[in-house]
């Protein structure tokens, strides 16, 4: 059965104004199928009219002040719209008048936009009922008519409304269809104790890598580490930012997950949290791994079944299991699990002594840099990088390729001194990083030396007591009977103070709440 | 009042004002109004709750941006200020108040850490 009211029953119920005159509504019998009958458990259930023909009922609404804007349409005058809704996974461009009764699962903020086409605003909710889900989108003036009408984990009838297929590039909802609302759409707040509120459908973690990539997905797991807020710049020279969680569950795997801007910002979780999260994107950068996006819904620590069932695996079982990451961790500074430490901590933690080389960031200050001997002379075949020794005839021979050259390109193997507040170490910078830091090629400095002493000390001088995040192996070795560790710098940074403080303070606070 | 200047100072944010009230602190915050007269401005702190400065001599330059104050506390909450600089907007990275404040709160919640005793240099 649909319902049908005149356009002025709808158009009074949105004014703030009583209603004085009866107002008929007319209710059709339509032997449409597949509309759900709403259970009798319901409040609207009891005047189900028969389905023998037309029902014409005629009924006052009450002369009260009625503002559905705000107030939750009373429980009679619901009973006369009639208790036929159409499933959320039955809509199709074929409906004509179609009404739904789902709850609100997420709501997003207004977005305004302005481009050679003009200027808009949008926001956008997803909605669910016992058969599925499905984004509704407002443009405009529907904005401003619908946005503060609509609350999430509220349950309302929305009718009069166009359905179209679906933009599966930004949906993260599993609908064909997405509805838009428009001048003459209806939004009324009902009771609905009946329509699920969100629903998960979660997958474990080891079950990624059977899926296709770009799949949207719900994963719950606990959040094993948080890395540190980054800011990434983009192809097109967009600034984002960006925070990686590391989550594992009783699969016994192990997958990042990317959280971008707010939801980066925001999310401040200690001692390892349950983390839900649902519409995220399988992606296939770095083996497999999970995006967020801004209308991903996540949930630190729900309270749910699934998430009270992990927290007491990982308190119970999980210390036992050896992780196996279906992501490829690229550790490099600012992005994923920082292993920060001070130089005294080198000392200290015998860095670099176990079987595998140990990798750290550190903010540290350049003392001294070994001038003599930063440059060699090297095969000048593009990716030998070999040293080569002059011959008598003049020609540079290269041991590695077993040929004479004319010539040489310098490389950097520059030995500096960095310190911090505690200790001091000796590490040697090559190609890339040495002319990172002191700021010109190999080949520049080669000149320089030959030819300008001055300016070839002032390289130097520039660099002295100058302070960066240094990203480096360190490594145990044996040289001539000789243990030493050394210290290869992979990566120079700039320091930016404030990132820097504040991921000190947020590591403080956090070893304050673990104690 | 050179004096004020070789005793050990509290950096304070304007909630713990109450219980400095005739010591020597060391205020930082964002200057708000100046007073006419250029003997008295008020400052806001990271947490946006302001404090009247208090000099004995009216202010000679412009007034703007980060100052650090040091100076004693009134019992009516206001700061008589001996000395102040400027930390100015246009030098520099611009002055994190917000992350200030949040760096006070950690010194003074963590005092077995960042203990105020004076040392001497040798």
């Amino acid at each position: 059965m649909t319902v049908r009211q005149t356009q002025g029953a709808i158009e009074s119920l949105f004014n703030d104004v009583p209603v004085r005159n009866p107002v008929s509504q007319v209710m059709t019998a339509d032997a449409t199928p597949g509309h759900e009958e709403v259970a009798s458990s319901t409040t609207i259930s009891n005047e189900i009219p028969g389905p023998s023909g037309n029902n014409t009922s005629s009924c006052a609404i009450s002369p009260m002040k009625f503002s559905p804007m705000k107030d939750t349409i009373k429980e009679d005058s619901l009973k006369r719209f009639g208790t036929k809704f159409t499933p959320i996974s039955q809509l199709n461009q074929y409906l004509s008048d179609w009404t739904i009764r789902v709850r609100v699962t997420h709501k997003t903020e207004i977005r305004n936009w302005s481009n050679s086409n003009g200027e808009g605003k949008v926001f956008s909710f997803d909605v669910i009922d016992k058969s599925g889900e499905i984004k509704i989108t407002a443009f405009n003036s529907q904005v401003d008519t619908f946005f503060s009408l609509v609350e999430p984990n509220e349950v309302y009838l929305i009718s009069k409304a166009s359905l179209k297929l679906a933009n599966k590039q930004f949906a993260t909802i599993n609908n064909d269809y997405e509805i838009t609302l428009c001048g003459n759409s209806c939004v009324l707040a009902c009771r609905g104790r009946d329509v699920p509120s969100t629903r998960y459908r979660f997958v474990p973690i080891s079950e990624l890598e059977d899926k296709d990539p770009d799949v949207i997905i719900d994963v719950i797991a606990v959040c094993q580490e948080a890395g540190d807020l980054a800011q990434i710049t983009t192809k097109a020279g967009k600034q984002l930012t960006k925070r990686e969680l590391r989550l594992i569950d009783s699969s016994g795997k192990m997958v990042t997950l990317a959280l971008w801007g707010e939801q980066a910002q925001t999310f401040n979780a200690p001692c390892h949290p349950v983390v839900a999260i649902k519409g995220a994107r399988l992606s296939t950068f770095g083996g497999r791994s999970l995006t967020a996006f801004h209308s991903s819904i996540l949930m630190v620590n729900p309270e749910i079944p699934e998430a009270f069932a992990l927290r007491s695996w990982y308190n119970q079982e999980a210390h036992a299991y050896n992780f196996h990451s279906l992501s490829e961790f690229r550790s490099k500074a600012g992005e994923f699990t920082t292993n920060w430490k001070t130089l005294s901590d080198v000392e200290t933690q015998q860095l670099g002594h176990g079987e595998k080389a140990d990798y750290f960031n550190c903010v540290a200050t350049v003392v001294f840099a070994r001038k003599k001997n930063c440059l060699y002379q090297s095969c000048p075949t593009t990716s030998c990088h070999k040293k080569v020794h002059q011959q008598p005839n003049g020609r540079f021979h290269c041991d590695k390729c077993g040929k004479d050259y004319s010539g040489f390109k310098y490389r950097f193997i520059l030995c500096v001194n960095l310190a911090d507040f505690g200790d001091n170490t000796w590490a040697t910078c090559f190609q890339d990083t040495a002319e990172n830091l002191l700021g010109l090629t190999a080949e520049e400095l080669g000149g320089l030396r030959d030819t300008d002493e001055d300016a070839f000390n002032q390289v130097f001088r520039k660099v002295y007591f100058s302070t960066h995040v240094f990203r480096n192996r360190i490594k145990l070795e044996i040289f001539n009977d000789e243990c030493r560790v050394k210290v290869t710098v992979l990566e120079v940074l700039p320091l930016d103070h404030r990132q820097h403080s504040k991921n000190l303070l947020d590591r403080i606070r956090t070893l304050a709440q673990k104690n | 009042m050179s004096t004020i200047l070789d005793v050990p100072k509290s950096r304070i944010n304007l909630s713990m004002l109450g219980a400095y009230i005739g010591k020597p602190v060391c205020f930082v915050g964002r200057v708000e109004k100046v007073h006419p007269t250029g003997k008295m401005f008020t400052v806001v702190d990271g947490e946006r709750q302001s404090v009247c400065v208090e000099l004995n001599d009216p202010v000679e330059e412009e007034l703007s941006g980060i100052v650090e104050v040091i100076g004693i506390v009134s019992n009516k909450g206001a700061l008589m200020a001996t000395t102040f600089s400027m930390l100015r907007d246009e030098k520099g990275i611009p002055f994190d108040l917000e992350l200030y404040n949040e760096a006070l709160k950690v010194i003074h919640d963590f005092p077995q850490h960042y203990p105020f005793v004076v040392s001497s240099s040798v």
